[in-house]
């Protein structure tokens, strides 16, 4: 050991440079992988901790009206059910309200609740994360604290016809009511507050009902059972809910794609840093044969010399490997910045063994496995034939390139001999292109659909978009129809409702009930068959029907007011909205089992209307007719912010990544190639090659890799960058990616890519220049 | 009157070695001529070899001035000097040094490309000093290392001729190879110099040197003597031979 390690020192010493650039490859793939487990092991369970520590429930139940008929009920449905561990109800108050957030508008589902009473609740506590000395006001989920929205400031919130202004004294967290994405938002109330919105009968008031499991993964079936059992018995009852499944999922979104992102870069780093090893270690057997050759002649066993380079590279990636997991913990606190602007659950940094010890694990076993594999070639090393032979790097088994015949320039056709005697080099350059070639397509499809034109990730994401949505209640619709047929600035009026209604045997399903779906703005939700026609028709969510097995022709049973109908499935969807438990109705479909008691209608508005000043005047004119106006193009701008500010700085993080890879990778192979020919290119110089001419050389001979990886990375990946981002979102409800591909930017990537590593080629090949014809004759 | 080809002036060289200065040339004028064949000889470290790289554009002088027909070379920099060589000199290395990852021709034809982008004039001018050294075709196609000392050596004899250089420098060209295959080297360098290719040569094997009409010995970095032999003819000519040994008992060597 003694011995080996020795040598291992020596071996060190003699390539620092080639060991700073491998340093810096295992690095970045320690920090990444780190971080990819940290998200995946840890910061999900955040949820569920958060989720323990406030006792919160699993399956949310809000009940306008609140009456004591319908808590009684509720009482006797939960305790006749089994899977009910412990439930809590109490009167709170709801409707859907907005209020200004990030530069647009949030839109969602607000539960008023009297702060004393919600800190207390004994399931679904509420905990106050930031207070103030304001003593009269509201206390908003910690998740929309921002330069708007914060301590001592005014919020007004819009609710119904009426505006209301509060101060905000303070943040709270809430594992089921504490983030839009939740279905459900929590506003806490000051006590007098609180009483003045419910003496101002605005608002309707609600029966709260918060139910714990025995078995949380049952909360999907629990919550479709009761909204059943609730829809039946009470028709007319207005409900929302949510259940345990569909918020830990929801709210941490932004942590799937990031940690998706981060395990993808992680391996593809390793993966670069693995070849650039194993490359590098085929080099010193060939660079190092005499020495070898020379140590194995004095007794050093094949056995010292393979432990000399397992030690040498072994020992450099657990080091590395800890610093880089290290480094991780002074990022982390910066990603989970960004992280909890989407969750909005306070994550406490702490030091995770797990993650930490798997990451030198990973790659201290990975590193070692690839030295192993790839030193065993020095067991064939016999050290009479070594010494004599020293260095054979040709097989002279063709003449690639023949001077006397070829084409090409005196540079481009050495260059290309240079090429074809290095096919490992080739290889090393090839597998960094490709996966280079992932990064700039990622890159360019991310900032073509959600930087520079949001509209296919909105398509995609949020399904359905328009200016406005105004939603009526159902007597009034004629008035309302009326009215916006006169109106000039409407240029397209349609319903476009919401409800939720469950699937016989299956889950709840959110339908989107319309009159004719050929109408809507958004053609692209359907991603097979056809949207539904006729009344005995549907389309239904392509993930959901993929769990279900269920097939395009296929008949399912939908239950609404306590009727059932039965439903042959046209087509597959994809919204996200609801996770991928969505389907569509014609209007003449649900009716068969339902009323509307109000109704959306979705308008695009001529271009120039104000979109805030239309909503005002519809809800003035008509009055309390309308139950909210929704600017939807503010609402989505103000969601989609979190995502396009997450995206942007992934973009940056990994083109920033791939500049540092590649520059790192080219390093070495040029230092490889200029240590290999310092010979040959002395005797190019005696020639009177210059040294211009050596670096062009040089840096040719990668071209044919680069161009061959970056138009065959460039043009899969176009290819398949749609399907593998599907993969990367099918928790979300996507089965396919329709991402616009920008091939001008992709074909200017592949361009600059090209450009890029022969420039840095050339730069790296400076070096050259050093090397004179004086060096060969004194045999430096 | 002979032709002058290159012409020193008070050419110096000093290395710095071990935090001393080591002066390995000092204050050397001389001129060579245009068909000569010079023999630079001299002890180990006389200063030989840096001698021929300083002449040949190989290497800068730390002081003095190297001539090439009215153009100075002492002051070019490393690519203008590249320049120089490739279109003025040929170089024949004691070790040989072809390129291992070219065949033959190409190492031959890679010079060649390098002046004249006339691709078969070049070859056709490669395969006649290929027929001229008495390497075959089937050699031609063939890597450095799968053929002989010999060939290989005649090899870069062509390729230092491709060019047709005014001067060829010869750096020890028979270091490297046995006594058979050193005269073979020996008669070709002759013959070349025969049909009028200047050459200068370092050596310090007398079998060779006598190749040589002018014998320079070199001592401790000066020019300590010259020997005017004639012009080469038969290498067992009798009086030149002692003409060189009785010059270099007078040298000292």
């Amino acid at each position: 050991m003694g011995k080996s390690f020795l040598l291992a020192r020596s071996n060190l010493k003699k390539a620092k440079g080639q060991t700073a650039a491998i340093i810096v490859l295992i690095f970045l793939a320690a920090l990444m992988l780190n971080l990819w487990l940290w998200l995946s092991l840890d910061y999900r369970e955040n949820f569920k901790r958060c989720h323990d520590r406030l006792n919160a429930e699993h399956v949310t139940l809000a009940i306008d009206g609140g009456s004591r008929e319908v808590e009684d009920f509720l009482e006797d449905t939960l305790e006749g059910d089994t899977r009910t561990a412990e439930y809590f109800m109490d009167s709170v108050m709801h409707m859907v309200g907005t209020f200004e957030y990030n530069g647009g508008e949030m839109n969602t589902e607000l539960i008023f609740f009297e702060k004393e009473a919600a800190l207390s609740r004994p399931i679904g506590r509420i905990e106050i994360v930031e207070d103030s000395e304001y003593t009269r006001g509201v206390y908003m989920p910690n998740l929309y604290e921002s330069d708007e929205i914060a301590i001592g400031k005014t919020i007004e919130l819009s609710i119904g016809n009426r505006k209301m202004s509060y101060t905000v004294c303070g943040f709270f967290n809430s594992a089921m009511t504490g983030s839009h994405n939740c279905g459900l938002c929590g506003i806490l109330m000051t006590e007098d507050c609180y009483q003045e919105l419910k003496e101002a009968a605005c608002v309707p008031q609600a029966t709260l009902c918060s139910i714990r499991l025995k078995d949380k993964s049952e909360s999907e079936d629990y919550d479709a059972m009761l909204k059943d059992a609730v829809s039946s018995r009470f028709a007319a009852a207005r409900t929302v809910s949510n259940t345990y499944d569909l918020v830990s999922r929801s709210r941490y979104i932004s942590q799937m794609i990031c940690s998706g992102i981060m395990s993808a870069m992680a391996f593809l780093i390793l993966l670069i840093a693995l070849v650039v090893i194993a490359s590098n270690i085929v080099n010193y057997i060939q660079e190092n044969m005499k020495n070898l050759g020379a140590l194995k002649a004095i007794g050093y066993t094949s056995r010292q010399l393979v432990s000399s380079l397992l030690l040498q590279f072994t020992g450099i990636a657990l080091a590395v490997a800890l610093w880089g997991a290290g480094i991780s913990y002074v990022l982390f606190p910066y990603i989970n910045k960004l992280m909890e602007l989407q969750t909005g659950i306070p994550y406490e940094i702490r030091f995770l063994p797990i993650p930490f010890f798997l990451t030198l694990g990973a790659l201290g076993g990975a590193v070692s496995f690839v030295v192993w594999i790839s030193s065993r070639r020095i067991r064939k090393v016999e050290p009479i034939v070594a010494l004599r032979q020293g260095i054979k790097t040709h097989t002279f088994k063709k003449n690639h390139v023949p001077l006397e015949t070829t084409r090409a320039g005196l540079n481009l056709a050495l260059a290309l001999k240079t090429a074809f005697s290095g096919m490992k080099h080739n290889v090393t350059v090839c597998i960094t292109m490709l996966v280079l070639s992932l990064v700039a397509v990622f890159s360019g499809v991310m900032f073509e659909n959600m930087i520079t034109d949001m509209t296919p990730f909105l398509n995609m994401i949020v399904g359905e978009t328009a200016d406005s949505c105004i939603n009526v209640e159902a007597e009034a619709e004629k008035e309302f129809l009326d009215k916006m047929a006169g109106d000039q600035r409407v240029s397209k009026l349609y319903l476009y409702n919401s409800v939720q209604m469950l699937h016989v045997g299956g889950d709840v399903l959110m339908v989107t009930i319309t009159d004719d779906f050929s109408k809507v703005n958004n053609q692209e939700v359907i991603v097979e068959g056809r949207f539904p026609k006729y009344d005995n028709e549907m389309a239904i969510a392509a993930k959901y029907a993929e769990e279900r097995e269920l097939r395009i022709g296929d008949e399912i049973k939908l239950t609404a007011d306590g009727k059932q109908g039965g439903y042959i499935i046209s087509g597959f969807v994809q919204i996200t909205n609801n996770l991928g438990k969505d389907c569509l109705l014609t209007r003449a479909g649900y009716e068969r089992m339902g009323e509307m008691q109000n109704t959306s209608y979705y308008l695009n508005l001529t271009d120039g209307t104000d979109i805030g000043a239309f909503n005002t005047e519809m809800k003035k004119s008509l009055g309390d007719k309308v139950n909210a106006t929704i600017d939807i193009e503010a609402t989505v701008e103000s969601a989609a912010s979190i995502y396009v500010l997450l995206m942007k700085m992934i973009v940056f993080a990994v083109l920033a990544l791939s500049v540092v890879v590649i520059t790192f990778v080219l390093y070495l192979l040029v230092r490889t190639i200029v240590s290999n020919k310092k010979q040959e290119y002395g005797i190019l110089k005696a020639l009177g090659f210059t040294t211009g001419q050596l670096i062009l050389q040089t840096a040719l001979s990668f071209m044919p890799a680069v161009v061959l990886s970056a138009v065959v990375g460039v043009t899969v990946c176009s290819f398949i960058i749609n399907p593998l981002t599907a993969s990367f979102l099918k928790d979300i409800g996507i089965v396919k990616c329709t991402f616009k591909v920008p091939i001008g930017y992709n074909i200017l990537a592949g361009m600059g890519m090209i450009g890029a590593a022969f420039g840095i080629a050339c730069l790296l090949s400076v070096k050259i220049k050093k090397i004179t014809p004086r060096a060969l004759i004194a045999g430096e | 009157m002979k032709k002058i080809l290159l012409k020193t002036e008070n050419l110096s060289k000093s290395f710095s070695s071990g935090g001393s200065l080591q002066h390995v040339l000092r204050n050397i004028d001389l001129e060579l001529y245009q068909g000569d064949f010079t023999v630079i000889m001299g002890a180990s470290g006389a200063g030989k070899s840096t001698l021929l790289y300083a002449l040949s554009g190989m290497d800068t002088p730390t002081l003095g001035t190297i001539t090439f027909g009215e153009r100075v070379i002492s002051n070019l920099n490393q690519d203008e000097l590249a320049v120089f060589r490739r279109d003025h000199c040929g170089f024949v290395f004691q070790q040989i040094y072809l390129i291992d990852g070219m065949s033959v021709t190409d190492n031959v034809m890679s010079a060649g490309l390098l002046v004249s982008k006339d691709k078969k004039a070049i070859l056709a001018k490669a395969k006649e000093l290929f027929a001229a050294v008495d390497i075959s075709e089937e050699t031609q196609k063939k890597f450095p290392t799968q053929i002989s000392g010999g060939e290989a050596q005649r090899a870069g004899m062509v390729r230092a001729l491709i060019n047709s250089p005014e001067i060829l420098f010869a750096d020890e060209p028979t270091g490297a190879l046995n006594s058979k295959t050193g005269l073979d080297v020996l008669d070709t360098l002759t013959r070349f110099n025969e049909m009028g290719q200047s050459i200068v040569m370092v050596t310090h094997d007398m079998r060779s040197a006598r190749r040589g009409n002018r014998i320079l010995y070199l001592k401790d970095g000066i020019i300590l003597g010259e020997c005017d032999l004639g012009k080469a003819g038969l290498p067992d000519d009798a009086g030149r031979q002692e003409k060189l040994a009785a010059f270099l008992a007078e040298m000292g060597w």
